[in-house]
């Protein structure tokens, strides 16, 4: 449904041109949920700003669903490592946003809002306005947000490194309950970490990106049986395989 | 929003030459001087107080009004687009800096010279003087609220296809919210504070007066009535306390909600005053906010949008067509300019020109002067508050009364007080100068020793330092970074002050002492002639923004990397 060729992005800093990402080619099926890792300044997050369509690439082109992208890509969603609600906005109204967005009736909003609140489990909480949830839940109400407009492409970017190991663990099962509910929209997935770790558990497929400039070096499957768990014979080898690949 | 490129050195200069040029084509006071045979000041008793209120606070109304679609624009624009923003602070920064003096020119050109000497010009002219005391700062404070909205929440909007009325309605409304309130109350006590030289607009040796608590005050002042000062006075204090109470205190507790919650050390300010009853916000927001939300509701988002967009459209084809008219009017306009400029620059120069340099010199050391003694007693009693934090309430909620009371206010009775003493004019002017910057310095230091953190403080202690140590290695360190913002503000606005201060008419008498200001006044309102008056208004917008560029602003770089607390 994705497919990124030859894409490259240079920043300039104080006049000079740093690249970013250099010739990263990949292509992404349905269904597939697909971590980056990289040592910092792999352009990791430039990368899936490319997708969502924030950025333009300097060269290359993306494909979506084999059109090339133009603009925002409404047909996907993002989640960000600081969680970016609008503090002056209630959950509910940062979850209804995508849809009014969208031209969708107020109303329609609203309950497609207070749906998506509840699956991931912040019923009740409507009113409260971000300041007033724990970073957990306030990465919920980021999901939320992300899974009312109904995508079929979901970008997730560090989503789970702003919070403490309880609660990230507790985050990352629901993402992937989420995920596996073919009821939801949402069937591919490309979530950026620098947690080796988390991707093994997460994703049907690795690509490792180097640093200064970002390339891809290896794009590892993992077929490792789901649920997965971190003792699971086999887990230790590849996550160090895949350790080995950044060093 | 990219990274704005450093603005060339040049602009600045550009700028005040490019603004002086503008006032010399205005100036000529004998073009109007024939309007004023209609006008005649009338002796205004206790009886007029209520009308010249409502009239005073009409205008500061409108006068806001308009400063805040301007402010929008320009920091809007200054935002959005740092080719043009590159050029459009600087020049704010440089018109912050002209003192409301400079505008008089322009304002008699512009309202009276076309519209004639009625009283609807005479309105229109004391509105944009009041405007040009409130417009500059609220513009920054857009283009602040603007400028740090923080990437990822910028992101976060666009990539939700957030785009047209909604992206104001949801985020750049709401993210302009604190800064622009702050300034806001910033522009209203400017407003008040140049109200009384706004409301006398002058020409030459003819004076237009309007009938509103400015003119009033100084009229009373001026006939050494001192029962009609003193009411004028109190009415006044007290439509600035009200306004404090009612409208700016329930609405900065009401902005809080509308700070990114990333630093935690700034907890909300409606805890740390003392609780007084807010009817004020909930009477005056109510059906504003009824009114916004049925807008709100009818209004056709799509349809919007598209309409938006069409105009967008349409002024911009429209602009393709009429770029190069506009560039080649705009070059013959300042060539225009420039020419009027240099011929009233060119000497010879009046016989007072050669009092510029020591006028300027005396100036800048009053302004000095009042600044350290500002600094004397604020530094002490902000160390002994960090030790008594009970204080820290009401001493703030005194402060911020205090800043939003304009310093003219006490000149009558400073005035009163002092004016036959020994050196009295002096000290009146370095005193009226220090009334107008102590209190937004001890506004911004309390709000800085409020910052420190409590753990940081007891590690020392535990450390065993003593009491005068901690204040030493932590307090004063700490609060550095808003000394300096406020004195930034503070010593800069107080110029404005100076120019009030170092000449006044009392008792039908004029007093003065030597001085930019003084210079200025009397170039004004004595004897109109333009020469001085052009270079005391260049003399003065130079040293306020070399002065700023060269020496507070490295500062507020310096100790903002230097004494920047971090917080988790």
């Amino acid at each position: 449904m994705l497919e990124l060729r030859d894409v490259h992005k240079t920043f300039t800093d104080h006049g000079r041109a740093v690249p970013a990402l250099e010739g990263v080619s990949l292509t992404i099926p349905e269904r597939q949920f697909v971590c980056i890792v990289g040592p910092s300044g792999s352009g990791k997050s430039t990368l899936l700003r490319i997708v969502m369509g924030l950025t333009p690439a300097t060269r290359g082109e993306v494909l979506y669903q084999g059109s090339p992208l133009a603009g925002v890509n409404l047909r996907s969603a993002m989640v960000f490592q600081s969680f970016a609600l609008l503090p002056w906005l209630s959950v509910q109204g940062n979850v209804e946003l995508g849809p009014l967005a969208r031209n969708m009736a107020p109303e329609d909003a609203r309950r497609r809002a207070a749906f998506y609140l509840d699956k991931v489990g912040l019923d009740g909480y409507e009113e409260a306005y971000p300041r007033e949830l724990s970073g957990g839940m306030k990465q919920r109400a980021g999901l939320a947000r992300a899974l009312a407009v109904e995508p079929d492409l979901l970008l997730m970017d560090e989503p789970f490194a702003g919070l403490d190991a309880l609660t990230s663990a507790n985050l990352r099962e629901e993402v992937l309950t989420l995920w596996s509910d073919h009821a939801l929209p949402v069937n591919t997935v490309v979530m950026v970490t620098h947690l080796i770790e988390e991707a093994v558990l997460m994703a049907d497929r690795v690509v490792v990106l180097s640093a200064h400039p970002g390339r891809v070096v290896a794009d590892l499957p993992v077929t490792l049986e789901r649920p997965r768990n971190k003792r699971d014979d086999g887990f230790d080898a590849l996550v160090d395989s895949i350790f080995e690949k950044i060093v | 929003m990219p990274e704005p490129r450093p603005t060339p050195r040049w602009v600045p200069l550009l700028t005040v030459a490019g603004f002086l040029a503008l006032v010399s084509l205005f100036l000529g006071p004998e073009r109007v001087l024939h309007f004023a045979r209609g006008v005649i000041a009338v002796e205004r008793g206790l009886g007029d107080l209520p009308a010249a209120a409502a009239w005073s606070l009409l205008r500061m109304a409108v006068a806001y009004a308009a400063s805040l679609v301007f402010a929008w624009s320009a920091g809007y624009v200054a935002a959005t687009n740092p080719r043009v923003g590159r050029f459009l602070l600087p020049l704010l920064d440089v018109a912050q800096s002209v003192p409301v003096l400079g505008f008089f020119p322009a304002a008699i050109a512009l309202f009276i010279g076309l519209l004639g000497g009625g009283r609807f010009a005479l309105e229109l002219a004391a509105i944009f003087l009041i405007f040009t005391s409130q417009a500059w700062n609220l513009a920054f404070g857009v283009y602040e609220g603007l400028s740090t909205i923080p990437a990822e929440t910028r992101a976060a909007t666009e990539s939700l296809g957030v785009r047209g009325v909604l992206l104001w309605r949801s985020l750049y409304l709401p993210a302009c919210v604190p800064t622009l309130l702050y300034n806001s109350i910033l522009s209203w006590s400017n407003g008040w504070y140049f109200l009384i030289a706004c409301e006398i607009i002058v020409a030459g040796r003819t004076e237009y007066d309007l009938i509103g608590l400015g003119s009033m005050l100084s009229q009373a002042l001026a006939r050494g009535d001192m029962r009609v000062t003193l009411a004028s006075l109190g009415t006044l204090i007290a439509i600035v306390v009200t306004m404090e109470l009612v409208l700016w205190r329930p609405l900065r507790a009401w902005s809080q909600r509308y700070r990114y919650d990333t630093a935690r050390g700034d907890e909300d300010e409606a805890n740390d005053l003392p609780r007084l009853p807010d009817f004020g916000l909930p009477v005056l927001l109510r059906p504003l906010r009824a009114l916004g939300r049925s807008i709100w509701s009818r209004l056709p988002l799509a349809e919007t949008n598209r309409i938006a967009s069409a105009t967008g459209a349409g002024v911009a084809r429209t602009w393709r067509v009429l770029r190069w008219p506009v560039f080649f009017g705009a070059a013959f306009a300042s060539l225009g300019m420039v020419w009027s400029l240099v011929r009233v620059l060119l000497p010879p120069w009046p016989a007072e020109a050669a009092e510029l340099p020591l006028a300027l010199l005396l100036s800048f050391l009053r302004i000095n002067a009042a600044y350290a003694l500002a600094l004397l007693w604020i530094v002490p009693l902000a160390l002994w508050v960090s030790d008594h934090p009970k204080a820290l309430r009401p001493l703030t909620l005194i402060a911020q009364i205090g800043a939003s009371i304009p310093a003219t206010a006490f000149f009558p009775v400073l005035v009163a007080l002092l004016v036959n003493r020994t050196g009295g004019m002096e000290v009146i002017s370095v005193l009226l100068a220090l009334t107008g910057m102590q209190w937004y310095l001890l506004f911004n230091v309390l709000a800085g020793v409020q910052r420190v953190p409590q753990d940081l403080r007891e590690s020392l202690r535990s450390l065993g330092l003593s009491r005068r140590e901690i204040h030493r290695r932590l307090v004063l360190p700490a609060c550095m970074p808003s000394l300096v913002t406020g004195s930034v503000v503070a010593w800069g606005g107080t110029w404005n002050a100076l120019i009030l201060s170092e000449y006044l008419i009392f008792r039908k008498r004029t007093y003065e002492v030597v001085g930019v200001g003084a210079l200025l006044n009397r170039a004004t309102f004595q004897t109109g002639d333009r020469t001085l008056f052009l270079l005391s208004v260049a003399v003065l917008v130079i040293t306020v923004v070399t002065f700023n560029r060269v020496v507070w602003r490295r500062l507020y770089e310096h100790v903002h990397q230097r004494y920047r607390l971090e917080v988790a």
